[in-house]
């Protein structure tokens, strides 16, 4: 079954690139998307068996992550064909083509139990991604591409180097499969292992898009369509979130969590201040978002480096932030449609022309900045009293000045967006919702909004037996 | 002290190559340059001494055909194509840059002190010449404006790696070997792409020009 999950995106990617039509290429990425959404949900009934001299697993960490990817994934292929079609003529062979890599290429990342085939997989994103973030063939398109394609690379290069480091330090144990690193933590040679624990640190951090190496995420998320931002700073980020995660799990085991908190605690702060700062006065509604996104990584890894409460938080907060990500991007994909720019300034009265799309608008504004009752509010609040229960102070004092600050910036400008007299232009046109750009983000509405009132207790139990993995 | 004559002398090669690197501003020299690098990071596995696997000739043949044949055709059809010959001198100046060069070689050695191998299997030049040839790889890509020599940055910092990777060439399955091969391949090739695009929309590859994204 782990072989069949895999295959079936790889395979769906090359055939794509062989079918002539675009209606064609849609029907084998909905399809697709909807075999790997029931293909994952089974694996909640029916946990698959390790494959490949156990490179390949499914253990609670990487069940949430892959539902996560599976569930975004089908709601931007319910997206896609209806957002493609606006866009006049364009073959859709690349853009469909490396989507199904990239899913592919996030599934490996879920499954894998091989910290080098990880960051294979991880190095693959960043490939299969940079020719989705230039769809729109813009000139700043470009300098965004290039700018992802080389920061990326050479972060995920020093994450590499984190690997390479961490087998050094367990040259005794002569294996980087995490089941054999974990049970044998006790051979690990401790200066070879913080100094992978920093590389991989800064490596995966560039991935996660933390301060500071964060300079590349608004350019790309602020050129790349709709859709494509959903997938990055819905799934593509919690990939990265997953190699914080192992490398938490690899330090406890070898007793250095001690070691790497201050680290986490550090970068995670940094992110939130520095993007809740530069949110104000942003004019750009898509750098606006990939700041909000920069913020939300910033409080996962805050979260993981509290520990205790925070630990639990912190997951249940990636899943929160993985749908209203989600749901925010395929809104700014549709507004940038319809308008035709990405300027605050320029999109007004979306309540008036556009009423379904305004109300999700304001929806999303609810659950970016976590009020209740979506399921942000209660990670963020979990994540808040394992600061307090630390006795950490100072860090929830800071917490909340700067999701305060995100929350006056975020209103402001959403508010401004969804009131107001529409465009002349769009009035004449009687431009109208259509179902294709509506029905995919209300789904995923619907979601953040269910995480808020009611737990599904198959997901409590594997947030449960994730903080067990962490230690708590 | 452990002393390796043919192993210290490609160590060296390797960094002497990343530095004059450094110093060059032709782009034909300086893929000339990276490709000669990558030779001798390729014939490394047979120096290591030790039996001569099937592991080990994969990695010299793969390491040969990616980074000495496809790498360098494939930056040589970049310059030809975007026509330019010479990148303009590092932001830096090049004393300056050479003299960081020096700074950070000795930085490496000294990393290399404090961070003791359990078992010292090869040459001590190993560790310091890795470290150096990423570090380079490093200030290269920082300091160039031209999108090749900043792809060629990126390259050396990865041979510095893959210096890193011959000390576990035991513990590496091949399967990540070539994963990792595969995504340097497709790497460069999507990066290839890029300098085309960039050229047809702008009429020239100076990233430094790229500034319209900004706040």
């Amino acid at each position: 079954m782990i072989f069949m999950v895999m295959g079936l995106p790889l395979a769906a990617g090359g055939l794509v690139f062989i079918l002539p039509r675009n209606g064609q290429r849609n029907g084998v990425l909905f399809w697709t998307a909807l075999s790997h959404l029931l293909l994952v949900a089974s694996f909640w009934i029916y946990p698959p068996h390790s494959a490949l001299n156990g490179f390949f697993a499914l253990d609670s960490f990487g069940i949430i992550i892959l539902s996560i990817v599976s569930v975004l994934f089908f709601a931007v292929s319910l997206y896609v064909p209806a957002y493609l079609g606006n866009e006049e003529g364009r073959s859709n062979h690349v853009f469909t083509g490396c989507l199904l890599f990239l899913l592919f290429a996030m599934t490996v990342i879920a499954l894998s139990r091989h910290l080098g085939l990880f960051w294979v997989a991880v190095e693959f994103t960043t490939l299969m991604s940079a020719p989705l973030i230039n769809f729109h063939r813009r000139p700043q398109g470009l300098e965004a591409t290039w700018k992802y394609l080389m920061i990326g690379s050479v972060g995920i290069a020093l994450a590499l180097l984190g690997t390479f480091f961490l087998a050094i330090s367990a040259i005794q144990i002569k294996s980087l499969v995490l089941d054999e690193v974990l049970g044998q933590a006790s051979l690990l040679s401790t200066p070879w292992l913080k100094l992978g624990v920093i590389f991989l640190a800064v490596g995966y951090g560039t991935k996660m898009g933390l301060v500071p190496m964060h300079s590349w995420k608004p350019d790309a998320y602020g050129e790349a369509p709709g859709p494509v931002g959903a997938l990055l700073a819905g799934g593509l980020t919690n990939c990265a979130f997953l190699a914080f995660l192992r490398i938490y799990q690899i330090c406890h085991a070898a007793g250095q969590t001690e070691f790497l908190r201050p680290i986490l605690l550090t970068l995670g702060m940094l992110s939130i201040a520095l993007a809740a700062l530069s949110m104000l006065g942003q004019v750009d509604f898509n750098r606006l978002l990939a700041y909000s996104s920069i913020e939300h990584m910033g409080i996962l890894i805050l979260g993981l480096g509290l520990g205790g409460l925070g630990l639990y938080g912190s997951l249940f907060h990636s899943v929160n932030n993985a749908f209203s990500k989600g749901l925010i991007f395929l809104i700014s994909g549709t507004l940038y449609q319809k308008y035709q720019s990405k300027r605050i300034n320029h999109i007004h009265g979306v309540v008036r022309v556009f009423p379904w799309t305004g109300g999700l608008l304001i929806v999303a504004l609810l659950a970016v900045t976590g009020i209740p009752p979506f399921g942000t509010f209660f990670s963020e609040w979990m994540i808040l009293s394992a600061a307090l229960t630390g006795r950490h102070y100072g860090i929830a004092f800071f917490y909340l000045v700067f999701l305060s600050v995100v929350f006056i910036a975020l209103v402001e400008v959403f508010l401004r967006m969804a009131r107001g007299v529409p465009p002349a232009a769009l009035v004449e046109r009687s431009a109208k919702d259509s179902w294709g750009t509506t029905i995919p983000p209300l789904l995923l509405a619907g979601l953040a909004l269910l995480l808020g009132i009611y737990m599904p207790p198959f997901l409590d139990q594997a947030l449960k037996q994730s903080s067990v993995l962490l230690g708590v | 002290m452990m002393i390796n004559n043919g192993l210290d002398t490609a160590l060296a090669a390797i960094v002497i190559l990343a530095i004059c690197l450094l110093g060059s501003s032709r782009l034909g020299l300086i893929i000339k340059l990276f490709a000669l690098q990558s030779l001798v990071v390729s014939a490394i596995p047979f120096l290591l001494g030790g039996d001569l696997g099937i592991h080990k000739i994969i990695i010299a043949a793969g390491t040969f055909l990616l980074k000495v044949v496809f790498i360098p055709s494939m930056l040589f059809w970049a310059v030809r194509h975007v026509s330019i010959r010479r990148d303009t001198p590092s932001l830096l100046g090049v004393s300056l840059s050479l003299l960081l060069a020096g700074f950070l070689v000795g930085l490496s050695f000294f990393l290399a002190a404090q961070f003791p191998l359990v078992k010292i299997t090869f040459s001590d030049l190993l560790i310091p010449s890795a470290f150096s040839t990423l570090f380079i790889g490093f200030l290269l890509l920082i300091s160039r404006n031209k999108a090749i020599t900043q792809v060629v940055g990126y390259l050396v910092m990865e041979n510095g790696i893959v210096l890193f990777g011959f000390l576990l060439l035991e513990t590496t399955p091949l399967v990540v070997e070539l994963g990792i091969f595969l995504d340097i391949f497709v790497g460069v090739f999507i990066m290839g792409i890029f300098i085309n695009h960039i050229q047809n929309e702008f009429d020239h590859t100076d990233i430094s020009q790229l500034t319209a994204l900004k706040g």
